[in-house]
């Protein structure tokens, strides 16, 4: 590994990344906008400029190269000397600022941005105070570029970020740099909206307030909302995100750089994929049905009705008529408590994967690439954690069956007893399954929304969205990654860990991690799961 | 678990004998009581006979009830960028912005609601307004039958603008938000003849 000097100070650094990587990787902020490090250099924004110890043609002397050089086109050398804190470099970054907020309108105050926007942050870092421009400011209208996104032109620094992610990401080519000079701009093609899937992350990469999400548009204001680290379950590539919320609301996803998995990205349907949390429809309390009688009984309550109930059919039935059914929404924490509940109760019971959401053809980015120019991957398997549950599933060993077996054999009355958890975002009851309700003298249902199924049911435990539950997803590659909940859930309703954990017996609060420690007896993988590095402020 | 080496114990201290007969303490009280006493019946300086007489107060300075100023067009000042709720520490200014209905302006509150009770009446959203839309005005006689009815809403923060606006007009009256970014017009900007020549134009985002 190469080692180079920064300000008198000695870093050892990845080979082959820039000089500006590197300087930020060992933590220093320096003020860059066109540079992103999942993006190709282009070198035009001038902000991170350098001084760089050079030999002098003449003597061979070393010494301090007579112009400045962009860090973020310079590849690190072994025994490299550079420096960003000298006057000269402090000037420049200073006439740089003033440059960029020469026709900047300066409305921070009505700017969505404003809070997390590099323009303002590095202003107040290294910019001047005041403006020396005297003539009126250009004045260019917002544009609606697409479905989803605004552009506001005049508050632009022109770093092509997102002329660059179209072209080398995405792979769509929407977006383009027309006019010259100071009356460049970033414009679509005629007809030509900025619709791909991945078009959120320009708002993302924007480090300006330029390109703006119509979702999030005036919603609130940065600084109110709290982020979470959170994996996303839109597909089982399992992207890092952050969740932005606020008084219980979740406001936006944001993708969190993951070298192992989306780097930097995530897509659409994922990003604005969170609008079912807050749907009216959610089942809010349990519901325990006796006869014709329906009650609403207490959370202290639960473990001991559900324990027993179950109990008592099995003295009467046998412990081979009882089912569960695991969801692939589930955590692999909550399927590993079921699975244990279930097989302590009913040791000769049956254990079923649910079905497995899939939609369309995987697609991968850029538009048409293949093999190791896939940069980004969204595939057609809607659900986060098929591969978590298949290894507990794997681990309980015994009668496992798939969910078409399920219903099969519970259509020819091989179980009298089910548990079966949905906490599927769509409707997911078909009316094969429907039907399937009445084959059960006992049915615990554990779900999202009402659905067909709730009409036979015995006992209906709430289940609760992402946001709400903690635990960890194995994504489609086998990574093994936790999240932390956001947000409490709605009303009475309680996170599915906590009442598994205290349906299964276990002694204090659920976290995941207290329950992976337990797994990883059985399941040693689970003993470390991957969390992504955490990067700066500035980092990208 | 605190560890016993981390717990400080603090005994009260004994009282004295005289601490613990009291009369010297009574003694001191009274002492600035009379005095007081003896001053208002000299001369009656300090009762104002409310309400037959009102205080004279400082017009420009008095931190009473809330207003949102209009502009000269009658519109609401306001421009959501909640820098009030933002810089409120009693937290009782709840905005809901939305896109405006006027080419010359990005946002204005859809909602805007002052929890009167729960307001310390600080003046700091009126400090951090950038458009000078929010003040506080010398209005201090507020009442209200119910707690509902002491959270103002967006008209009645308007309608105190009404009130008010002959006893103590807007700062700076010609401020109709920050524009900017979607208009072609330039009268957001803060008249350089407002502005000391240093800071014109300055501003850093």
């Amino acid at each position: 590994m190469p080692k180079i000097t920064i300000d008198n100070q000695e870093i050892e650094c990845c080979n082959g990344v820039p000089v500006l990587q590197a300087a930020l990787e060992a933590g220093r902020d320096i003020p860059h906008y066109c540079y992103h490090p999942g993006l190709s250099v282009v070198a035009s924004c001038r902000l991170c400029l350098m001084e760089m110890m050079m030999p002098n043609p003449k003597t061979q002397e070393l010494q301090w190269s007579p112009k400045l050089v962009p860090s973020c086109q310079t590849p690190v050398r072994d025994g490299m000397v550079v420096r960003f804190d000298s006057e000269r470099v402090r000037q420049s970054q200073a006439t740089c600022m003033e440059f960029f907020l020469l026709n900047h309108p300066l409305d921070c105050p009505v700017c969505d941005q404003a809070g997390e926007c590099h323009l303002q942050d590095y202003s107040f870092k290294f910019g001047k105070p005041e403006s020396r421009m005297v003539d009126q400011k250009l004045v260019n209208p917002k544009k609606d570029i697409g479905p989803n996104t605004l552009l506001y032109q005049d508050r632009c620094v022109m770093c092509t970020r997102c002329v660059r992610f179209t072209d080398e990401i995405s792979g769509t080519h929407e977006l383009c740099m027309v006019n010259r000079g100071s009356r460049t701009e970033i414009d679509v093609f005629p007809g030509r909206p900025l619709d791909n899937p991945l078009q959120g992350n320009v708002v993302d990469i924007c480090p300006v307030g330029s390109l703006l999400d119509k979702d999030f548009l005036f919603k609130r204001r940065v600084w109110e909302l709290k982020g979470t680290p959170s994996i996303c379950p839109g597909c089982a590539t399992g992207c890092a995100i952050r969740i932005d919320h606020a008084n219980d609301k979740v406001y936006r996803l944001k993708p969190r750089f993951n070298p192992k998995v989306n780097q930097w990205w995530m897509c659409d349907e994922g990003r604005f994929g969170f609008k079912y949390v807050h749907n009216k429809k959610r089942i809010r309390s349990p519901l325990v049905r006796r006869g014709y009688e329906t009650l609403t009984p207490s959370w202290e309550d639960i473990p001991e009705i559900v324990r027993f109930r179950l109990e008592e059919h099995v003295r009467e039935k046998g412990a081979a008529k009882v089912a569960a059914v695991l969801s692939p929404f589930m955590a692999c924490e909550e399927a590993w408590l079921l699975a244990r509940f279930v097989r302590e109760i009913a040791p000769q019971s049956v254990l079923a994967m649910g079905p497995v959401p899939m939609e369309g053809e995987d697609q991968f980015f850029p538009v048409g690439a293949k093999g190791d120019a896939v940069r980004f991957t969204i595939l057609k398997e809607k659900c986060p954690n098929r591969r978590g549950v298949e290894m507990v599933l794997h681990a309980a060993g015994g009668d496992i069956v798939t969910f078409e077996q399920f219903t099969e054999r519970s259509g020819k009355g091989d179980f009298s007893a089910a548990w079966i958890v949905g906490g599927y975002p769509k409707p997911w009851v078909d009316k094969n399954t429907a039907k399937m309700g009445a084959n059960f003298e006992l049915l615990v249902l554990q779900d999202l929304f009402v659905n067909e199924l709730m009409a036979g049911a015995a006992i209906v435990l709430p289940s609760c969205a992402w946001v709400e539950r903690e635990g960890s997803f194995v994504n489609a590659a086998g990574l093994i990654q936790s999240f932390e909940r956001a947000i409490d859930p709605p009303d009475t309703a309680r996170r599915d860990g906590q009442y598994l954990y205290e349906i299964a017996g276990l002694p204090g609060l659920y976290t995941g991690e207290r329950v992976r420690e337990r797994m990883a007896e059985a399941l040693p993988a689970f003993a470390k799961a991957y969390a992504a590095p955490e990067l700066p402020v500035h980092a990208h | 678990m605190i560890s016993e080496a981390d717990i400080i114990r603090i005994d009260q201290p004994e009282l004295t004998a005289s601490e613990r007969m009291y009369l010297p303490q009574i003694v001191d009280g009274m002492k600035t009581t009379l005095r007081h006493l003896g001053k208002n019946l000299l001369k009656n300086t300090f009762t104002v006979q409310y309400p037959e007489q009102k205080r004279d107060l400082r017009l420009q300075n008095y931190r009473g009830v809330h207003r949102l100023n209009r502009d000269e067009q009658g519109r609401v000042a306001c421009v959501a960028c909640y820098m009030c709720s933002t810089a409120c520490p009693a937290h009782c200014i709840h905005i809901e912005a939305a896109e405006s209905p006027w080419p010359d302006r990005e946002k204005y509150p859809a909602k805007f609601d002052i929890d009167e009770l729960r307001c310390i009446y600080c003046g700091m959203c009126e400090e951090a307004c950038p458009v000078d839309a929010i003040e506080l005005t010398p209005q201090f006689d507020l009442v209200g039958r119910t707690r509902e009815g002491m959270i103002l809403d967006k008209e009645e923060l308007l309608a105190v603008f009404d009130q008010t606006a002959a006893m103590k007009p807007r700062k700076n009256p010609h401020v109709t938000g920050y524009a900017g970014t979607g208009s072609r017009s330039c009268s957001c900007e803060i008249p350089i003849s407002h502005v000391p020549p240093s800071a014109a134009g300055a501003s850093a985002p």
